[in-house]
């Protein structure tokens, strides 16, 4: 056993705060919440040249060779910083399950434009019924000749407004399984048929309704066996809810350190706050949220990594580290008083973004749910 | 990064499962439900001579204190102590002995004559050890401590009271934190620890009856006890430091609690698969199944917090915050665990294990009771939180 970071990592992990705390600072991640597009082309363009757009991905690729758990130490630096974008949308969600299923000419296609920075990816996996149950997809795809004809809403689709590519989840086939009939596609974002409208949400991140209208998809583009997907989104899944664990673990220890810095300056009563026993004593105890978050997200982590059995830890990490992060942000806003329930301070950017991070891809009662099925309830 | 195992490890968890199994074949009644680690539990009548026999058993393999030195019969192996306790705690066999502990401390301050002297009957399964820091005015606040250690000519004499001392009637030897030098600056530094004879001439015990039922707790008093200057452990009026140690060890308990907690939670998993409400398992029940599921998490989220600490360990990392982090997160769950099952057990949960009618063997009313001292046995949960505030942790101002 060896929990420590290798050198590598080590490297990943400084250098990459390094450069977001130079290049993501917090009046950039306001900017973007605003902004229609929600990223920088420019910074985007800057982490693809650092490699990291590419980063578990094969150097034939043009990838950086890197492990999954690699990218999990990256992307805790990425929620640290609150870095916006489609970062995880595009590596996890959509280089990953091409990576994994796709076939050597769709490997070839996509993957280089994306570790350079020219193709952003994403998943349209969950609908109207915002669930992540088989029967929740309606989205049909009909054959028709060479081509599949794809009709259905999508809602809750991360960064589908600035996506070249989009893998849609549908179904091709109904029977009484629904996890049967389960199809995934490679779609073109810009084809006739399809629209996207952004959502306003809680983090100010960049979520969509994609509609899509007798979308013509050749038949090439389906990714992996046709009718098996849904056992592939179980394991897309379980990497998107390793990946946002890691951002929020990131959060996590962002806020806990901007916490210790406040209970240490604020002074009241004469005394820095920290002094007083009940602070000290809020903060010990998200100091084992935020401690054992970490643990658990690797433990998550290198079981993935490693192409082991893990469905276990990996919905204990998403389910411990939702609710351990919204602890401790909600305790951080306590401390912080009055100047942390203002737009100008930065505990609010995580506050938000705990709770996006919480519901996305399953939150704790969701993973809850998994470890019961686990334990054989 | 990885949280692999090794072959060596791999071999010995099976040499241990296969240790568990003869114990449950040739010392442990039938239907054996488990009880928790530590003195409290053997004070049962039933349980002590399995206790003894289990203790026997393991000095017999070699396995007591397995993490201890080779020179003074371990193996130098944390891993394996850890593999061989989660066992012996999971399945609640009788015979995990603080006397390990005790141990730990005489092999980080005691001299060679000692080290020579009290380790190896420890490690033959031989002895067992209490622990003396308590008194009835001196709780948390333990540097406060009272009890008299006067230095004569040939020894020290001992005057005063200790109180909570758990097992010390059984006990071979205790470790006792007495008062040396009742003039130094700081009450933290006339403090000085012995290894103490509770059959000593001037020594009377009386047992305290737990809220178990148990009575393994005892009020120790000192009437000039004589105790020979080679039973000091450490420097003369430097027994913070052994304090301190002994405090880190202690809340490696964390994960002692959670292995425990982990027998209690499966059989508390089994009763809702079996019990039948409305025609159907408690199991199917969605708000069985997440508060059983979110058990399942705490559980498992301080085993990973425990393998971070043995981890850390290894590497001689401090791990007293994360020790900290994990015995006040132990507590939680025991208590939570406890009030879970005692709520699904409903009226049942009253009964002990004397009724026909007790659901899981009274146990889990046991632990309910019980769990009450997890958070604050070997330093209350609040202590550690102002040790984790403190210098060596987020560095807070006092």
């Amino acid at each position: 056993m060896d929990l420590a970071f290798s050198e590598e990592q080590e490297m990943l992990s400084k250098s990459a705060r390094d450069f977001l705390a130079n290049r993501c600072p917090k009046t950039l991640v306001r900017e973007m919440e605003e902004d229609e597009k929600g990223y920088s082309p420019g910074l985007w363009q800057e982490m693809a040249e650092l490699g990291w757009l590419g980063l578990p991905f094969p150097e034939k690729y043009e990838g950086g060779g890197f492990s999954f758990l690699d990218l999990v130490v990256l992307l805790e630096e990425v929620g640290r910083a609150c870095l916006p974008g489609p970062f995880l949308s595009t590596v996890v969600l959509g280089g990953l399950p091409i990576l994994e299923w796709g076939t050597e000419e769709q490997k070839q296609h996509f993957l280089p434009k994306m570790c350079k920075g020219e193709a952003i990816l994403t998943l349209a996996l969950t609908e109207p019924s915002a669930r992540y149950d088989a029967s929740c997809i309606q989205t049909t795809a009909t054959p028709e000749g060479d081509e599949y004809l794809i009709s259905g809403t999508k809602l809750f689709v991360p960064d589908a407004h600035i996506a070249d590519w989009i893998i849609c989840v549908t179904r091709t086939v109904k029977t009484d399984n629904p996890e049967e009939g389960i199809t995934l596609f490679l779609v073109d974002a810009k084809s006739p048929g399809i629209s996207t409208v952004l959502l306003s949400t809680i983090a100010g991140d960049k979520q969509c309704e994609l509609t899509m209208e007798g979308v013509r998809v050749p038949s090439g583009n389906i990714l992996g066996q046709p009718g098996q997907g849904w056992e592939m989104v179980q394991r897309i899944m379980q990497w998107a809810a390793v990946g946002k664990s890691a951002e929020m673990v990131g959060g996590n220890q962002q806020v806990m350190e901007m916490t210790i810095d406040y209970a240490k300056e604020r002074i009241q009563f004469g005394r820095p706050i920290g002094s007083f026993q009940v602070i000290q004593h809020y903060l010990a105890d998200m100091s084992i949220d935020v401690d054992s978050a970490r643990v658990t997200l690797y433990k998550a982590a290198w079981k993935l990594s490693e192409g082991l059995p893990c469905a276990n830890e990996v919905s204990v990490a998403k389910g411990w580290i939702s609710e351990a992060y919204r602890r401790v942000v909600t305790q951080a806003h306590q401390i912080h008083g009055a100047i942390g329930f203002t737009k100008d301070h930065d505990l609010e950017l995580y506050f938000r973004r705990a709770k996006a991070g919480e519901v996305f891809f399953g939150d704790a009662d969701y993973h809850r749910e998994v470890v019961a099925q686990q334990l054989g309830l | 990064m990885d949280f692999l195992i090794t072959e060596e490890e791999k071999a010995f968890k099976k040499e241990v499962e296969d240790f568990v199994q003869e114990v449950f074949r040739e010392v442990l009644p039938p239907d054996w439900l488990g009880v928790d680690p530590g003195p409290e539990e053997e004070e049962r009548e039933d349980v002590y001579p399995l206790a003894a026999e289990v203790w026997r058993r393991l000095g017999a393999r070699g396995w007591i204190g397995l993490n201890w030195p080779k020179e003074y019969g371990g193996q130098d192996s944390l891993a394996k102590d850890w593999i061989l306790k989660e066992e012996l705690i999971y399945w609640g066999i009788p015979g995990m002995d603080p006397a390990v502990v005790q141990g730990d401390l005489i092999l980080a301050f005691g001299t060679e004559e000692q080290k020579q002297r009290f380790i190896p009957p420890i490690a033959r399964g031989e002895v067992k050890y209490a622990i003396g820091m308590s008194e009835p005015d001196v709780g948390s606040d333990m540097f406060a401590l009272q009890l008299k250690a006067e230095e004569k000519e040939d020894c020290y004499v001992f005057n005063g009271q200790k109180i909570w001392n758990t097992g010390i009637h059984h006990a071979d030897w205790c470790v006792v934190y007495a008062r040396t030098d009742p003039n130094a600056p700081k009450k933290s530094h006339g403090i000085s620890v012995f290894i103490i004879d509770p059959k000593s001439p001037g020594i009377t015990l009386r047992q305290i009856t737990q809220m178990t039922g148990l009575g393994a707790f005892c009020e120790v008093f000192y009437d000039d006890v004589r105790v020979p200057k080679e039973n000091l452990l450490g420097e003369k009026n430097k027994g913070k430091d052994v304090s301190m140690h002994a405090f880190a060890i202690e809340r490696t308990y964390g994960l002692v609690i959670l292995h425990n907690a982990r027998r209690y939670f499966d059989q508390l998993v089994q009763y809702c698969k079996e019990a039948y409400v409305n025609g159907q398992p408690l199991s199917r029940d969605p708000v069985i199944r997440n508060r059983l599921a979110d058990m399942a998490i705490e559980i498992e989220v301080g085993r990973n917090m425990g393998e971070r600490i043995n981890w850390m360990t290894s590497q001689d990392m401090l791990t007293v915050i994360p020790s900290c982090q994990n015995k006040i997160h132990g507590a939680r769950v025991a208590q939570d665990l406890s009030n879970l099952g005692m709520q699904i057990l409903g009226l049942y949960g009253q009964l002990d294990e004397t009724s026909k009618w007790a659901q899981l063997g009274g146990r889990m009313r046991h632990m309910y009771l019980s769990a009450r001292a997890w958070s604050l046995a070997g330093g209350t949960s609040e202590m550690s939180r102002n040790i984790i505030a403190g210098k060596y942790g987020l560095g807070l101002p006092s």
